[in-house]
């Protein structure tokens, strides 16, 4: 019986690289030995994936995306479907959790330098997966047709009305209608659960693809390929199974931990994860008296209400996000690591994870003038941080890096 | 010395964070809070465990609110299996429409007209614990007052100009704002007085107090109904909500001990390559 | 390395996967769970209850039960003795091949002596078989004495569902459970059941 499989096994494996592909990207490929927590959250994204697009396909199954019937199938999954309030849970945690694994690993990346040649690719395709969870994530935000989902939208969608001139007949394009109706929520259903998820599928696979062609970095921006062994394995590494993967598995386990506690005791995020005003149905007469996004997009909207007009916010809030896309080209250091960068990058990068939090913070709280001045002083430093990286990286004293991890 | 450096940097981070969050939540104690003229939402702590209270709660709502206030996402069979009453005598008390079945939504005992009677329809309430929040229908319920100014002779303080009229009017009695002495607190936290050692009070308006004699349930026993009233709001408002907490408890237990098991093998491997 | 650390190692491995194995089950209940019928769908599939004291004798009529048909019968005394005539025709005249829920009770198979309650989707490919309670020679049965035909395939059955022999359908009609409150009949529920 064994034979049969055994023969079987290398019928296919002649004609389809199986353990070569095995070998190479997952038992034998070599990791760096020393890297911290910060080089996990890469596995976590994925883990979330992979949760999100199972719970997903599940929520398809009796969400129905008709402007009637959108919201009562919310609650119809809450009540009564057996388990759909789990499934439900999963799907709304997993989505912030996404983000802010995301939002750690691109940090990792400013942090060590994981942008910097020949790791360009790899980056841009990980800007690229941020891009396409950011649209992901809007158009998943309008499904349940609650208060916040269609005031969400309106503002979201309203954004293309102040592009000159095409603007307000893309916005009725967009909506398919005067309002945004079953017809929207159906566009925006088919978007999210079939295009954006295709495309984002296919971004990670490059996004490792290409990580695998140049190997991953470590916290000391040591290359490990300039040390080999005899068969041409870097000294400083260790095969990626079993000990990254048991490396991952105690991240995967913190992980699901908190994951856990969020969805079974809080699972509205004190009104960040689920905002309370989605638990109303959409009224296109009644605006919520405070409309803030949900947390993970809230840096970039504090931007786009930093700016008096409409047009000029969706210019720096979209540049917000386009700017990660040339960080490869703006950091002129000769070291890849904040360890031994120069004082200069140090505190750019305090003042920038501070402007982006308080930014954050602000897009959730209602409008003051002492916040107003707050987010545009925070608006700048967030892209003095990028447009002055050119001049801080390459004017200051970095430190000499060692040869061996 | 790059260690020192590095726990530097996080600490500086960790500070400067730490200033902001205190120096935006100043300015946002400055805001009104949901409860408007109320000042702070009074706080409710649920208890789902509480089948009695939950019991009342159901039971003066289908006798007082179920009249006008749907609760269509949820059924009837559900609530009475979740609040474990019987059936029969579930159905025997609190089901006044004898053609309804178990399985059936509570869709509401109201014709299509009630817009007219009250200028807006009253609101489905399956949710309102959701999007309210629970202090809030706790405070709200319990700061009528009388204003005659008014259609139904009550407003809010809660909720000024709610559509609502006091339909718990003739259980707590007549509420009113009335200006009391209150002690004129003095720098030092406690009470200020003149030079023969009187209290020095200022008159305040504002205050909610019950004419006595006029309401059936006492303070307590009206707080009480309340209480149990929005219990059974936050129950109907998410009926898994207690059930969950309870599976989170296993759940969050077995990743601990997943991720116990799971660091110690890694430290066991570690070892490899850690000299 | 030495013995005792892959004594451990081996002990961990094995702890380590039983734990993350066992939690699998559970991992996987929400999602085969949420593919039972939901609450609405039992809702909509709840017990049907009618009167059916007005039912002329002879007559049938088709309910429907969870989407499905249900056909009541108010038998005649003669139909009821008739039902000796058919015997030899019939694959399983004592209901022996199904689970029946009322056997042996009334020659109706159901729990009244005059009304049979019998589902209305013939046992072999799911059709409705037709109602013919008259005694006359049919171009399917030269000695017909009345039941049911179904058009799809030609099974037949007698006027209490029995399947007769040698048609494509398997079994009897299933009897679903049901009860009679004096003439109010429910069909889907039994209390005594």
């Amino acid at each position: 019986m064994s034979e049969i499989a055994g023969k079987l096994f290398s019928w296919v494996n002649d004609r389809l690289p199986i353990v070569n592909t095995f070998e190479r990207h997952l038992s034998k490929h070599p990791v760096p030995s020393k890297v911290n927590f910060w080089y996990l959250f890469g596995a976590l994204a994925s883990v979330v994936l992979i949760i999100q697009i199972v719970s997903g396909i599940w929520l398809i199954m009796p969400y129905s995306n008709t402007e009637e019937e959108a919201f009562s199938s919310i609650e119809y999954i809450m009540r009564d479907v057996d388990y759909g309030w789990v499934i439900r849970y999963i799907h709304t945690t997993g989505a912030s959790m996404f983000f802010a694994v995301v939002y750690l690993h691109m940090f990792r990346g400013l942090l060590y330098g994981s942008y910097q040649k020949p790791k360009e690719l790899v980056w841009i395709f990980g800007c690229t997966i941020y891009l396409a969870m950011m649209a992901e994530g809007f158009l998943g935000y309008v499904l349940p047709y609650g208060q916040m989902s269609y005031w969400g939208a309106q503002v979201i969608i309203s954004l293309f009305g102040a592009i000159p001139y095409i603007g307000e007949s893309l916005e009725l394009w967009v909506r398919g209608d005067y309002y945004i109706s079953g017809i929207t929520v159906s566009r925006f259903f088919a978007l999210h659960v079939v295009a954006l998820p295709l495309v984002l599928i296919a971004l990670v696979f490059l996004h490792l693809v290409a990580l695998h062609e140049v190997g991953a970095g470590n916290p000391e921006g040591v290359d490990i390929e300039e040390f080999l062994d005899d068969d041409g394995v870097p000294l400083d590494s260790v095969p990626f199974f079993p000990y990254k993967v048991l490396n991952a598995l105690v991240g995967i386990g913190v992980f699901m931990t908190v994951f856990a506690i969020i969805m079974f005791f809080f699972p509205e995020g004190g009104g960040y994860f689920i905002e309370m005003a989605n638990f109303q149905e959409a009224n296109p007469l009644v605006t919520p008296d405070h409309i803030a996004p949900v947390w993970y997009y809230a840096p970039f909207f504090t931007m786009l209400r930093a700016v008096p007009d409409p047009l000029g916010g969706l210019i720096v809030m979209g540049s917000a996000v386009a700017i990660f896309f040339v960080v490869p080209w703006l950091d002129r250091s000769n070291v890849a690591s904040i360890r031994y960068k120069g004082i200069y990058s140090k505190i750019a990068l305090v003042l920038f994870g501070v402007s982006f939090l308080t930014l954050g913070y602000l897009g959730t709280v209602g409008v003051t003038e002492v916040r107003k001045t707050m987010s545009v002083i925070c608006t700048v430093i967030y892209f003095a941080f990028f447009l002055l990286m050119p001049v801080y990286t390459k004017y200051e004293k970095t430190k000499q890096v060692p040869k061996r991890l | 010395m790059i260690k020192s450096l590095c726990k530097r940097t996080r600490f500086l981070t960790f500070l400067s964070f730490l200033l902001t969050i205190f120096f935006i939540n100043n300015i946002d104690a400055a805001e009104g809070g949901p409860c408007k003229d109320y000042g702070d939402c009074d706080k409710f702590k649920y208890s789902l465990n509480d089948m009695e209270s939950l019991q009342r709660g159901a039971s003066t709502y289908i006798n007082y609110c179920y009249g006008c206030h749907s609760l269509k996402y949820s059924r009837w069979g559900r609530v009475a299996k979740d609040l474990q009453i019987p059936e029969d005598i579930f159905f025997e008390n609190l089901v006044f429409d004898k053609s309804i079945k178990p399985g059936d939504l509570m869709t509401g005992a109201m014709s299509d007209n009630s817009v007219n009677w009250f200028g807006v329809a009253p609101p489905d309430l399956t949710l309102v614990s959701r999007y309210k929040g629970d202090d809030w229908i706790y405070s709200y319920l319990r700061a009528y007052y009388e204003d005659s100014s008014k259609q139904y002779g009550v407003n809010n303080l809660v909720y000024p100009g709610t559509a609502m009229p006091n339909v718990l009017l003739s259980l707590q009695g007549n509420q009113r704002l009335v200006c009391k002495s209150v002690p004129v607190i003095a720098n030092n936290g406690g009470e200020k007085r003149d030079e023969n050692g009187n209290t020095i009070t200022n008159e305040k308006c504002g205050f909610l107090e019950v004419q006595e004699g006029t309401g059936e349930l006492t303070k307590e026993e009206f707080d009480t109904l309340i209480y149990d009233l929005t219990n059974f709001l936050v129950y109907v408002g998410e009926p898994i909500k207690a059930t969950r907490e309870r599976i989170g408890w296993y759940v969050v237990f077995y990743f601990l001990i997943f991720t116990a098991l799971a660091s110690l093998l890694y430290r066991e491997y570690h070892k490899d390559y850690l000299k | 390395m030495q013995d005792k650390d892959k004594t451990r190692r081996k002990v961990l491995i094995g702890l380590t996967s039983a734990v993350g194995l066992s939690g699998l089950p559970f991992a996987a209940t929400p999602f085969i769970a949420a593919w039972n019928p939901s609450a609405k769908a039992k809702a909509a599939g709840a017990p049907v209850k009618l009167d059916v004291s007005k039912m002329q004798f002879g007559q049938q009529i088709q309910v429907s039960w969870r989407k499905q048909p249900v056909f009541i019968i108010r038998h005649t005394k003669e139909s009821l003795a008739s039902l000796q005539l058919t015997l030899p025709k019939l694959a399983d005249p004592n209901s022996d091949l199904i689970s029946e829920p009322y056997k042996g009770l009334f020659p109706t198979r159901s729990k009244s002596s005059e009304y049979s309650v019998m589902s209305g989707v013939c046992t072999h490919l799911g059709c409705a078989p037709k109602y013919f309670p008259e005694v006359e020679p049919k171009s399917w049965d030269a000695t017909w004495s009345g039941g049911f035909f179904c058009p799809c395939h030609g099974s037949m059955f007698d006027i209490v569902g029995r399947v007769f022999k040698g048609v494509p359908a398997p079994t009897n009609l299933i009897v679903p459970p049901h009860m009679f409150e004096g003439s109010i009949l429910t069909i889907g529920e039994d209390k005594e059941l």
